[in-house]
């Protein structure tokens, strides 16, 4: 052996001993590492995940616990599902909607088909929405061939004839006013397997707002809130308590009566169809439906069949129809008439110019965004809501002063005051918006007067800009507020979601002398805020004064006018003026005065005028109690308008009943809720509750983490396993 | 070492981190929470309303809710959102005032604020104290296993319910099944006012 092979052997056995010894060393290391882990490990498991079954183990409460989980019971009669409604054997509800529009006046007829498919006989009570300055005027009710006409009584006797047909087995159909958007259908002993058919007609004016022509018919009913403490059951009227799911309160005396059972469970409820007739009375430019796929056939300028592409879609979120004139053809003013026996009656739009555009508001505005995170918001309601709110957001300048408030059960707002919308400030008010959720109730009054307390310093346009569905309530509680509270502000409603109230977003902002506009669609937000936008900023006409050149037996409502945004048009109707060859209109707009002068004559005929008049009169009249008019001398002239004018209202019913009794007297009627749909794009554990999620991942974080522990002592373990083999 | 096996044992070394730290998080904001929601507590019975325990917080103390023999002590908040259940039990919006006639739902974690509720029984009693310094005692009168898809509140009208609802079972490891553990308490009579000087 060379001295060269003997120094390499040599060199060789100590590079072998030192990578043993550093081997055995990083062996060590790695022993310790796992060793150190796995302590880890089962501290941290020990820590949480065991804790109950340590607990368990110091002493006999986990006995106890085991001998106490006997005091559990299973479905309990103490919660109640809230399907079982479903379950009954309710009337199948079918619905078609027929109308005729005849420049801004439609004709409606809403059937509404009850089939009972049971053997039992049946009583079907059915609360369904319609346009909130409905006039409803007929109700017929058809049985096979007979048709019987309903007439219109007081709502007490109304109800008396009713239930006095329902109990002598007679067929009968009631048709009560909730709210005037909210109505109840009963219809009474129907019997097996049979049908019964609820026509409905009603007359009702379109709105003509910045150049378009706009027909909403809603379709559903987004579940009310009810704020207030339920009255006790000894309190109870047995004449007012409905078939709601909501107690009557303190608040929302009728509560039981504007809360209808929504359908759970597979599928929707409810086809619909629709059948209109449009004669616009000029060429049109444009024509489309909102939310809904139509066909339409064209007869003639501006004559139009609008069907729904589907045939029947299920009444889950309001129909839209717009219509626009062709370039030119735009109406500065329109007059309907109708001649009936006890004289004349005049509908009158007329379109002030549009504010010229260097008179756009230079004085900066203090805007309050108030904006609703209560349940019925949950799902595409609340992204609308965010959206338009981001872009008012953006629209403000550095001059103006703005707030944002929110409300569900507690309201809450970005700044204690109203700021200046300076970038750091929006910043801090974006992000906020950008947080927001939908969740728990609708408190509105706080949030109202969150808004309406904000103190009224410097010069400013102080607006309040509402977003919300409506889906309240305790509406005349909140129109109340705002009457007293409003001060030098204005109030705007933006109603939001596939089903709003109509009637709140209308009235509150009618109350708070601003306007309303509807986004129903996230698609629609842009056109819509920027229509309000030009609202906002632009000035309004003001001190609207109406003349007659005679006004010898004329009547004219609303008898103040209210104050126009840019686009709106003024309108009224008119009886009498027989003697009446012209009137004057003139108004204020800044320093700009504006007058026309318009004659009284040659109106389009149409049949419906005297309906229209007589609605905005019971209007005008419900409108004065929230400015203490007297309840009794107001109620008895709704009375009478509205028995004179055949129409529904708050204190007048229509009922028809059958001659002769079908349901033999040993059989017993069943009464049953028809439900309604949930409103498109809704959530219903928002509305009605889910409860919370109440587990927290961690016992699967600790779990997972063991896992990759004993993975690790695996690697570990087969590593040092394999190496000892080798050598 | 051959190189799979150096990055299998890191990736397995940051995985096991990084659960054993979310567990152990969320318990440690569970109990930490608790700790700074005291301080708002004692604010909101001073008078102030709607404490917020942190500035950005959206919720805050409602009531306080105790069980000496057990050693519970804890701050209910208001609402019941995930963000909420994290830091204490939660009130749920919409359900009656703690303390009032209704009645009014609290929620928790199964696993950590109302992991104690495994161990309760019927007729036991708990304390809760409301905003305006009053303490109410409640008697427990029904416990029942439910399946949240079609539950829904009990009604009272004419007394004051509390129900406290956290998930079941108590120790499956995947959250969010649709079962509850639900205890229904009824007040009892005695409602204290704080004595003048006393320290709540």
């Amino acid at each position: 052996m060379s001295r060269l092979t003997r120094k390499h052997l040599l060199d060789q056995t100590i590079w072998q001993e030192s990578r043993t010894r550093r081997s055995r060393c990083r062996r060590y290391l790695r022993t310790l590492g796992i060793g150190f882990l796995l302590v880890v490990a089962i501290l941290l498991t020990t820590l949480f995940l065991i804790k109950p079954v340590a607990a368990a183990a110091r002493g006999e409460v986990d006995q106890a616990s085991e001998m106490r989980m006997g005091d559990v019971t299973r479905g309990s009669l103490l919660f109640k599902t809230s399907k079982t409604g479903v379950f009954l054997p309710a009337p199948i509800l079918k619905t078609d909607v027929d109308m005729r529009i005849s420049g801004m006046i439609v004709r409606a007829v809403v059937s509404q088909e009850f089939k009972n498919q049971t053997n039992e006989w049946l009583e079907g009570i059915y609360v369904f929405p319609l346009p909130e300055n409905a006039a409803v005027d007929h109700l017929r009710m058809r049985i096979g061939e007979r048709v019987i006409e309903g007439k219109i009584k007081e709502r007490a006797e109304a109800k008396r004839i009713y239930e006095q047909a329902k109990r002598a087995g007679k067929k009968a159909s009631l048709i009560e006013q909730e709210r005037p958007n909210m109505f109840t259908n009963s219809v009474a002993n129907i019997g097996p397997h049979e049908t019964i058919i609820v026509e409905i007609e009603y007359q009702q004016t379109l709105r003509y707002d910045q150049g378009d022509f706009r027909l909403r018919f809603p379709l559903a009913i987004t579940p009310r809130y009810i704020p207030g403490k339920p009255i006790q059951h000894k309190e109870r009227i047995s004449q007012f308590s409905g078939t709601g799911w909501a107690q009557n309160t303190d608040e929302v005396a009728d509560a039981s009566r504007v809360t209808p059972p929504v359908h759970v469970g597979e599928g929707k409820v409810n086809p619909v169809s629709m059948h209109i007739e449009l004669d616009a009375g000029f060429p049109l430019q444009k024509l489309k439906s909102s939310y809904h796929q139509i066909n339409s056939t064209h007869h003639g300028t501006g004559k139009k069949t609008i069907t729904l592409a589907a045939g029947r879609v299920p009444a889950d979120h309001d129909f839209e129809l717009v219509w626009t004139p062709g370039v030119g053809q735009a109406p500065r003013a329109a007059l309907f008439t109708e001649k009936k026996q006890d004289g004349l009656y005049h509908f009158m739009m007329v379109l002030p110019p549009e504010p010229a555009e260097q008179a756009k508001q230079s004085l900066p505005r203090e805007v309050i965004y108030i904006i609703d995170t209560s349940g019925s918001m949950a799902g595409t309601s609340i992204e609308q809501a965010k959206r338009a709110l981001l872009m008012a957001l953006d629209r403000l300048r550095p001059q103006d002063r703005f707030n944002v408030i929110q409300f569900n059960s507690y309201t809450d707002q970005v700044f204690a005051n109203a700021m200046m919308a300076n970038p750091q400030k929006l910043s801090t008010a974006r992000n906020y918006v950008n947080r927001l959720q939908a969740n728990g109730g609708t408190e509105m009054v706080p949030a109202l007067e969150a808004a309406l307390n904000h103190t009224e310093e410097g010069n400013y346009v102080r607006q309040i800009v509402f977003l919300t569905d409506g889906s309240v309530g305790n509406e005349a509680r909140l129109f109340d507020l705002i009457n007293n509270q409003l001060r030098s502000r204005r109030l705007f409603t933006v109603g939001i979601g596939s089903a709003p109230n109509s009637y709140f977003m209308k009235k509150a902002a009618q109350h708070g002398r601003g306007t309303f506009t509807y986004i129903s669609d996230v698609r629609e937000v842009q056109e819509k805020m920027h229509a309000l936008f030009s609202k906002l900023e632009a000035p309004v006409m003001s001190n609207l004064q109406l003349e007659f050149d005679d006004d010898t037996d004329t009547e004219v409502w609303p008898k103040r006018l209210p104050d126009l945004y840019a686009g709106e048009p003024v309108v009224f109707a008119v009886k009498g003026g027989a003697h009446t060859q012209q009137l004057t209109l003139r108004g204020q707009r800044g320093q700009e005065q504006w007058r026309v002068t318009v004659p009284l004559l040659g109106g389009q005929a149409d049949n419906g005028v005297g309906a229209v008049w007589a609605r905005s009169k019971i209007e005008a009249l419900m409108d004065s109690l929230h400015d203490g008019a007297d309840k009794n001398a107001v109620r008895k002239q709704v009375i009478n308008v509205a028995l004179l004018h055949h129409l529904v209202s708050k204190y007048t019913s229509l009922v028809a009943v059958d001659v002769t009794p079908s349901r033999p007297q040993h059989e017993s009627l069943k009464s049953r809720n028809v439900a309604n749909n949930l409103p498109k794009g809704q959530q219903h554990e928002k509305i009605f509750g889910q409860l919370a999620h109440t587990a927290t991942p961690a016992q699967m974080h600790f779990i997972v983490g063991m896992m990759c522990l004993v993975l690790l002592m695996m690697i570990g373990l087969s590593s040092r396993g394999l190496r000892r083999a080798t050598h | 070492m051959p190189r799979i096996k150096i990055i299998s044992v890191i990736t397995l070394l940051a995985i096991a981190s990084w659960q054993f730290g979310e567990g152990a998080y969320i318990h440690l904001k569970a109990q930490l929470a608790q700790y700074l929601l005291q301080q708002s507590w004692q604010l909101t019975l001073h008078g102030q309303r709607q404490v917020k325990p942190w500035p950005w917080a959206d919720t805050w103390p409602v009531a306080r809710l105790q069980m000496p023999e057990r050693d519970i002590d804890l701050i209910v908040l208001a609402g019941d959102t995930g963000r909420t259940l994290a830091f204490g039990p939660g009130h749920r919006f919409g359900t009656a005032d703690i303390g009032a006639l209704g009645s009014a739902m609290i929620s928790a974690h199964r696993d950590t604020h109302f992991a104690f509720l495994r161990h309760i029984g019927k007729g036991d009693t708990l304390t809760v104290q409301t905003d305006d310094g009053q303490t109410h005692d409640y008697r427990i009168i029904h416990i029942e296993i439910i399946d949240s898809r079609n539950a829904r509140l009990p009604s009272a009208d004419d007394r004051s319910l509390l129900t406290l609802v956290t998930c079941y079972p108590f120790d499956t490891i995947v959250p969010g099944g649709p079962l509850r553990f639900v205890i229904v308490a009824d007040k009892t009579e005695v409602t204290r006012s704080p004595k003048v000087g006393e320290i709540i």
